[in-house]
């Protein structure tokens, strides 16, 4: 840590080494609570529009278009590969042992998404069973 | 003497804070948003209503996101319209409603979302870090300086050139903080006493740690319209009279450090178009960017309100408190309310929106108030933009 304070030396105060910016830490937002909270009890927690009806997945705050507060729900919608591609190497460039697929999940009448991990046999459109609630999503196609 | 340009005239027509604090749960879209709402109700316009948006935030490193103007849009009700991003380092506050003024007063706009956020908390240990890339990397980046040191040869140098104490300059911290007890936005208010301010920890000398302004998380948010919709809306339309903006020589090492230059240009060309030939005598109430307590003196006497040197001088005879002739800084300033770079800068004007308007609640200055100004700085320490309101 380079940001250590170690005391006065002529009335000057001294960080050792270098200051780096050595991390972000982050917020996840008034919404992002209720939506990690939700995934811990195994929820899915989104937020309809009281103007528009529209559902957001994962939850946020407000409506972008109307502008207005939103109110958090639990989705039960059905969810189901709206697109996936398969990973070969990892972000080094080493050859994965076994392809990885990712698949962004939808929910049926919502907006929004999450990506998840697939297992079984992958094919857009397909309904899937959420296995691990999680980022990303652990799923498995039914 | 009035410039010759042509141009339609410009009103503030609403405007909303959020809470000016260290690490709020908000995200910068959230807060965005916060900000963007309550400037549309005060308003009385939806987002539907709203032509364009211009969002100001200060380096991405704040916050952490790359590309901040995009994921902002989100929040600041920039999706499927125009939006613009402005980014002059500090000086970006007042840069978001000049540059909304501009959308509006050459006619591309007729109602324009002004929108500043920055979340200084997320960089670790400290947002000072994310200056480590804005020097200059073969003679100042070997001594891994910070923003202090060079705010603190400034500050040692106005002192000496124009033989100003400590004790002269703390004071500005002291009346910041007072004003800023009667702000419901503020993080750092209180009843301090220059004793207080020489006792506090040394940074960097002659900078001790009540001599600056704290790390916040916040936003604000202006609707800023053209003549026929502000006559439509409300009948307290806020006039953009003038705005200015300049740059000093960016090697700050050249520079005379005793006197903001950058700021007496961006001064000039605010008051020309605003035709004031007087500012001491015509500007009724002031926010200039107060990061550092000397900040506010040194930046009085760049908009030619106080002569050089003489700041000091006129804030002990209490010219500058909140019941004195030209209240300065009535929100409580950076120093108060709190420092989210972009979003403190559009506070200073908002702050004086209200006041001009008369809805500054406890924040209202004593006097009448007809003419006001808000400024602020930043870039590599040489940018300055300045904008002059009237009721």
């Amino acid at each position: 840590m380079s940001w250590d304070k170690i005391g006065y030396e002529d009335k000057l105060l001294v960080w050792n080494e270098i200051m780096e910016a050595e991390e972000y830490v982050y917020t996840v937002g008034v919404a992002g609570e209720e939506f990690f909270k939700g995934l811990k009890e195994k929820r899915i927690v989104g937020s309809k529009c009281p103007k528009c009806g529209k559902v957001y997945v994962p939850a946020r705050l407000y409506c972008e278009d109307c502008f207005i507060k939103t109110e958090f729900i639990n989705i039960t919608s059905k969810p189901y590969i709206y697109t996936y591609t398969i990973i070969y190497a990892d972000e080094n460039g080493n050859k994965l042992e076994k392809p990885q697929v990712v698949a962004l999940v939808r929910f049926e009448n919502t907006n929004g998404g999450l990506l998840a991990f697939v297992e079984g046999e992958v094919e857009i459109g397909k309904e899937v069973e959420i296995l691990e609630y999680k980022i990303p999503l652990i799923v498995r196609v039914k | 003497m009035k410039s010759n340009l042509y141009f339609r005239r410009v009103a503030v027509i609403g405007a909303g804070l959020t809470l000016f604090r260290r690490r709020l749960l908000e995200t910068p879209q959230e807060l965005a948003w916060e900000a963007s709402r309550k400037a549309l109700d005060e308003a009385g316009l939806d987002l539907k209503d709203i032509d364009c948006v211009v969002i100001g935030s200060a380096p991405d490193a704040f916050d952490g996101v790359h590309m901040k103007g995009e994921y902002l849009a989100h929040g600041s009700g920039g999706i499927r319209r125009m939006v613009t991003r402005v980014f002059v380092g500090g000086a970006t506050g007042v840069m978001v409603p000049i540059t909304a003024w501009y959308h509006v007063a050459s006619g591309l706009c007729q109602k324009v979302l002004a929108v500043a956020e920055e979340k200084m908390s997320p960089a670790r240990p400290h947002p000072q870090s994310v200056f480590r890339y804005i020097w200059d990397p073969i003679t100042e980046k070997p001594l891994n300086p910070n923003l202090i040191w060079i705010f603190a040869m400034e500050m040692h140098r106005y002192m000496y050139v124009n033989k100003i104490s400590k004790e002269e300059i703390a004071l500005v911290s002291v009346k910041n903080k007072r004003n800023a007890l009667n702000n419901p936005y503020a993080q750092a208010a209180g009843n301090i006493t220059v004793d207080d301010v020489l006792k506090s920890e040394i940074l960097v000398w002659p900078v001790q740690l009540l001599d600056t302004s704290p790390v916040s998380d916040g936003a604000a948010a202006m609707v800023i319209v053209s003549e026929d919709i502000a006559r439509r809306y409300t009948d307290t339309p806020v006039w953009i009279e003038g705005v200015g903006w300049a740059l000093d020589n960016t090697e700050w090492t050249g520079r005379e450090l005793t006197y903001p230059r950058y700021l007496e240009y961006a001064a000039r060309m605010a008051y020309k178009m605003a035709a004031i030939e007087r500012p001491s005598k015509e500007i009724d109430v002031i926010e200039p960017y107060d990061p550092f307590d000397y900040k506010e003196l040194h930046h009085i006497e760049g908009l030619m309100i106080a002569k050089r040197g003489e700041a000091p001088k006129l804030l002990k005879e209490g010219v500058f408190d909140i019941d004195g002739d030209i209240p300065s800084s009535p929100s409580g300033g950076l120093l108060g309310v709190g420092n989210p770079i972009a979003a403190a800068g559009l506070m200073k004007t908002i702050s004086i929106y209200w006041q001009l308007k008369g809805t500054a609640g406890k924040m209202q200055v004593k006097k009448p108030v007809h003419t006001g100004l808000a400024q602020a700085w930043g870039d590599l320490m040489q940018a300055s933009t300045v904008i002059v309101m009237r009721n």
